[in-house]
């Protein structure tokens, strides 16, 4: 009888810390919240294979994202992620929050479980719509529903629309002092096969003031600045 | 026998407990979500806002309120205020009262609250304080600075750092629900707390002496919107000229 009574022990002692993780779960999971900051060595972005169309339609493109950054528009993905000042991660147990210092609305990434709503319920974003799921201590994110506006070009080429489809692998090394994230383009309209980057984030311990830049559209020296041709420096 | 039993059960409760509690608290102190401000019927934003107790105010605020009104009931009702890089950023009264919901994502050092189309604000709950507000170096804004502290199941917002004025012809002050003020001078206290999973209390409670005779609280209720999907209002502006009422200078 005694030997039931501490195997009980043992058992419960047993299960204990996994009882403790399962009501951490959350916590359990890499936490990526923090203030991130990009360096110089933090790009490896290859040239995308852009499909003729999508060449056709670089020029173009530029024009539009230089009058959204003149106009002050929410930049949106990707342009929010490789933003120059500090991004802001935020994770909760359901929810991930990205907040950059740019122009944009913050990024949410659901981890709740939810799907992607059906598509004729999704009105396109900057952001677009983002779920993602653990597998293992990597986070993987998937995101549809992009719209047109703000900044669509896409690091290493081409641009993104409301047929882009964005997967993206978020992994915090062993000392959480750097975000890898990996980023995979797919958009049967702009590019010839998938297009794949990777950004190394450093974490930094404090994020500079104001939090949320005070974009004017009406200032005529910037705009200027950002529409002129540069005169050759002589 | 029975005292091995004991023991067996006792270890097991000192090592599973902890795991219910840390859960439950977690739950409680996790206000992450889509949240929408319960309208209880007044039919307009002004109502709405105004839609509180109101507050006791100097008698220079309450002439001050009667200049609005009567500017707005002569037709003052469009902003011709150009926007400049002095114009501060963010309005937390009538963000923390907009129809559109409010996103909410509670991390353990900072919980953001972010609006349709914007970021929103930061509310710091790392035990850092205030910064120096009066130092110039500090950029005040229409959301403040704060930090937050949980109390059991409710998390304290200390708020600190407005802005002196906003840019807005029409209204060239923040004004507060029930016809108050935000600005430097103010202080403001906001208690969260979930009362069921779907629904979330938050009281408001200022204080500045340059504006009210007593502090000033009111409370929201907010309802889960528990699958709703974020939308940006993020109309693209024209390329050529400028409507008129933005290019305007302001009327003196």
């Amino acid at each position: 009888m005694s030997r039931k009574v501490l195997a009980a022990v043992v058992l419960l002692l047993g299960c204990a810390p996994a009882a403790w993780a399962q009501g951490g779960a959350a916590a359990a999971r890499p936490d990526l919240s923090g203030y991130w900051e990009l360096r110089f060595d933090s790009f490896n972005v290859p040239a995308a294979a852009l499909t003729t169309q999508a060449q056709a339609a670089v020029e173009a493109r530029r024009k539009k994202d230089l009058d959204a950054i003149r106009g002050c528009v929410n930049v949106g993905v990707p342009a929010l992620m490789n933003d120059h000042a500090t991004l802001d991660i935020r994770q909760s147990g359901s929810v991930i929050g990205m907040v950059a210092k740019a122009p944009s609305s913050t990024r949410y990434v659901y981890i709740d479980g939810r799907k992607h709503p059906d598509a004729e319920e999704l009105e396109g974003t900057t952001n677009g719509h983002s779920i993602g799921r653990w597998d293992g201590e990597t986070l993987l994110v998937d995101t549809v529903g992009f719209n047109e506006r703000g900044i669509t070009a896409i690091p290493g080429g081409g641009f993104r629309g409301a047929r882009s489809h964005l997967s993206e692998r978020y992994q915090l090394s062993a000392d959480g002092q750097h975000l890898v994230v990996t980023f995979t383009w797919t958009d049967p309209g702009v590019f010839r096969r998938a297009h794949s980057y990777s950004f190394r984030y450093y974490k930094v311990g404090s994020i500079s003031e104001p939090r949320i830049v005070n974009c004017i559209a009406g200032d005529a020296d910037r705009a200027r600045f950002l529409t002129d041709a540069p005169a050759p420096a002589r | 026998m029975t005292s091995m039993r004991s023991i067996a059960w006792v270890i097991a409760a000192a090592l599973l407990a902890p795991a219910g509690v840390h859960a439950q608290d977690k739950d409680a102190r996790d206000l992450s979500g889509m949240w929408i401000v319960q309208d209880p019927g007044s039919g307009s934003w002004s109502e709405w806002f105004d839609n509180v107790p109101k507050p006791q105010v100097l008698p220079e605020i309450a002439a001050d309120n009667e200049r609005i009104a009567a500017s707005e009931r002569a037709g003052n009702v469009v902003n011709r205020m150009p926007r400049t890089a002095a114009c501060p950023v963010g309005n937390l009264p009538m963000m923390m009262a907009s129809s559109p919901p409010l996103n909410i994502v509670s991390s353990r050092d900072e919980v953001l609250i972010g609006a349709e189309s914007n970021r929103g604000r930061f509310i710091y709950t790392d035990g850092r304080p205030h910064p120096d507000v009066k130092d110039p170096s500090y950029v005040p804004s229409g959301f403040g600075h704060s930090i937050g502290r949980w109390e059991g199941d409710t998390l304290v917002v200390d708020t600190i750092g407005f802005a002196p004025r906003v840019c807005d012809s029409r209204r060239p002050v923040m004004l507060v629900p029930g016809g108050g003020r935000a600005k430097d001078t103010t202080h403001l206290v906001e208690r969260y707390r979930l009362v069921n999973a779907d629904e979330l209390s938050v009281t408001f409670t200022w204080d500045d002496p340059t504006v009210f005779l007593a502090p000033h609280t009111y409370a929201y209720t907010y309802k889960r919107l528990a699958e709703g999907i974020p939308i940006e209002n993020n109309e693209e502006l024209p390329t050529g000229p400028q409507p008129k009422y933005i290019t305007d200078q302001v009327e003196k």
